[in-house]
């Protein structure tokens, strides 16, 4: 639905999108994940044909942004970060506006379903000025549904909201994702792992890594990682550090917690070896798991290498 | 064949033949009356016209001369130098600085619908203020006799010069994103329009000072509508100048796609 290739943008010197590629395939929730600053709003923009890209080209269900960009406005339902609307305006009047403006037939009627969908009707006759901020988010999410466009770019529909507000936009956007191709922008990675069918990693404009949020882990979690939990009379920290560290293929042990985290070399799966040496030298095991790397890890990992790379060029 | 074409095409509504301009229309006017100052802005120029009434009866009382109904329409002309930029300031400004330019630049909407729309719901809002002031014309044919075409020449004449200098003020409200701004280069812009005539006095080159007095929206509507003639010189002028500053304010909003 959604297909960008060699998409670039620059203002001026600075290059805000590098050379990015990717595809969002009907009716998937695609996560597009970054530090902010890294690119997401202004690829959103160009897909919604708010702006024209400096190279490269994307489609959306078919059509050029830049060149039919029209028929790309009809089937895109947007909603940008800070959610514009009107506050002078009712929330119904707003969405009739918007539905006239999109030249909809049975606007009285789609208001009514949008309104519904995002669980706001008792809202209808509200002036928007006197919304919260959650409220708000939900009539910008209702004015990109009112066309039930077949893709939907959402460009950080859940920050600013309070814990619970955050929970129901997320389960919305689910939601939406069973008829929608959705395409939404974060910078919280645990929101990703939960919503989206694929994540999409950009940094500095460029993707730096993509796939199911599941496979993304396995594939870069790259070391094997256990924590271990010793009990018994004596804790001497130095002295378990000692024990662990004779263990093979152990590669660096970090206190963690109340016990410790165990990185092997080649990601082995060390945790049997661990166990024996814990009870050989008879001290009780309280605890031992493997840790798993999460988004954040990775992210913090795939980003840092490339700041690193940044710094020494 | 490109493998995006092979992608089965979604149906979109054809293009309409008057775009979104009429929704847009509707929304402005409406915002006029939601709003204070449009109201504001009514009473004041209702009252001052009352007070240029009751003036404008006592000279004619006192001199003997004939009432002219062209004079009271050249008195509220003269006001939309300050008008013009107060009515038409918000129009732009207000979408650029609040974010809703970005919803409405990515709505199947073509640029000119937007700039069309606010133009021809300010100039719609002025036409009713315009309309009002027939209600001293009516109290001034019962007192006294007014030629009446000259004072529908002056009407046609002060609807084009209101439409020109809501033009020009919706200009400079595509320009910025702060209404002071807008306003205040409005009225400027309009200001120097209004006065090229006299202005241009001061110029020595014979054929520049013929050019900028030719500029000057106040000659075009003073020497010809006020006197109760409509030129067809003077219209295509004013008409001319709402499309020029139209023409810039479209351009100005493309711009925005472009920062």
């Amino acid at each position: 639905m959604i297909k960008v290739e060699h998409l670039t943008k620059r203002y001026g010197t600075f290059t805000a999108v590098d050379d990015l590629s990717f595809e969002a395939r009907h009716g998937e929730i695609l996560g597009f994940l970054g530090p902010n600053g890294a690119g997401k709003t202004t690829t959103m923009r160009i897909l919604t044909g708010f702006m024209p890209p400096t190279g490269g080209h994307a489609t959306v269900a078919g059509y050029d942004v830049f060149t039919e960009s029209m028929q790309v406005r009809h089937l895109v339902g947007y909603m940008p970060e800070t959610v514009p609307l009107y506050p002078d305006m009712s929330v119904r009047g707003y969405l009739e506006f918007m539905a006239e403006l999109r030249r909809i037939p049975n606007r009285r009627a789609r208001v009514r379903e949008a309104l519904a969908r995002v669980d706001m009707l008792d809202r209808a006759e509200s002036l928007v000025r006197n919304l919260s901020k959650g409220l708000r988010q939900r009539v910008g999410l209702a004015q990109a549904i009112i066309h039930d466009p077949p893709v939907l770019i959402l460009d950080e529909p859940t920050i600013g909201l309070d814990p619970r507000q955050v929970l129901a936009v997320r389960s919305l956007v689910r939601e939406l994702g069973k008829d929608h191709t959705v395409m939404f922008s974060t910078h919280i990675l645990s929101e990703a792992e939960q919503i989206c069918d694929r994540v999409l990693i950009i940094h500095q404009g460029r993707a730096i890594a993509a796939g199911p949020p599941q496979t993304l882990r396995d594939e870069l979690q790259k070391s094997g990682r256990v924590f271990v939990r010793i009990g018994g009379a004596s804790t001497d920290a130095e002295e378990l550090v000692a024990l662990l560290e004779r263990v093979p293929s152990v590669a660096r042990v970090e206190a963690m917690d109340t016990g410790f985290a165990v990185t092997a070399w080649g990601g082995k799966d060390i945790r049997p070896a661990i166990a024996r040496a814990v009870t050989e030298a008879g001290r009780p095991l309280l605890e031992l798991r493997p840790l798993a790397m999460t988004l954040e890890d990775i992210f913090l990992e795939v980003t840092q290498v490339d700041d690193v790379e940044a710094g020494g060029a | 064949m490109n493998d995006h074409q092979a992608e089965s095409r979604y149906e979109v509504p054809p293009p309409a033949l008057t775009g979104s301009v009429w929704a847009i229309f509707k929304r402005e006017l409406g915002q006029y009356f939601v709003s204070p100052i449009a109201y504001f802005v009514a009473f004041v120029i209702l009252l001052i016209m009352g007070l240029a009434f009751n003036a404008y009866l006592e000279i004619w009382k006192d001199q003997r001369t004939t009432a002219s109904a062209p004079a009271l329409v050249g008195f509220f002309v003269s006001l939309m130098v300050f008008m013009a930029p107060l009515l038409t300031m918000r129009l732009l400004a207000e979408e650029n600085r609040e974010g809703t330019i970005e919803l409405l630049l990515t709505m199947p909407v073509r640029d000119i619908d937007i700039v069309l729309g606010k133009f021809l719901g300010a100039w719609a809002y002025y036409t009713l203020l315009l309309l009002v002031t027939v209600v001293y014309q009516l109290i001034l044919a019962s007192v006294a006799q007014p030629d009446m075409g000259a004072a529908i020449a002056s009407y046609i004449g002060a609807w084009l010069y209101g439409g020109a200098s809501l033009a020009v003020g919706l200009m400079f409200s595509a320009l910025t994103e702060n209404q002071i701004v807008a306003g205040f280069l409005g009225l400027s812009a309009l200001m120097v329009m209004f006065q090229a005539n006299t202005f241009a006095l001061s110029i020595s080159d014979p054929n520049l000072r013929e050019l900028v007095r030719a500029l000057s929206t106040g000659t075009h509507y003073y020497r010809s509508f006020a006197n109760g003639i409509v030129r067809l010189e003077d219209v295509l002028f004013f008409v001319f100048v709402m499309a020029g500053a139209l023409f810039v304010a479209v351009r100005m909003v493309e711009s925005r796609r472009w920062r």
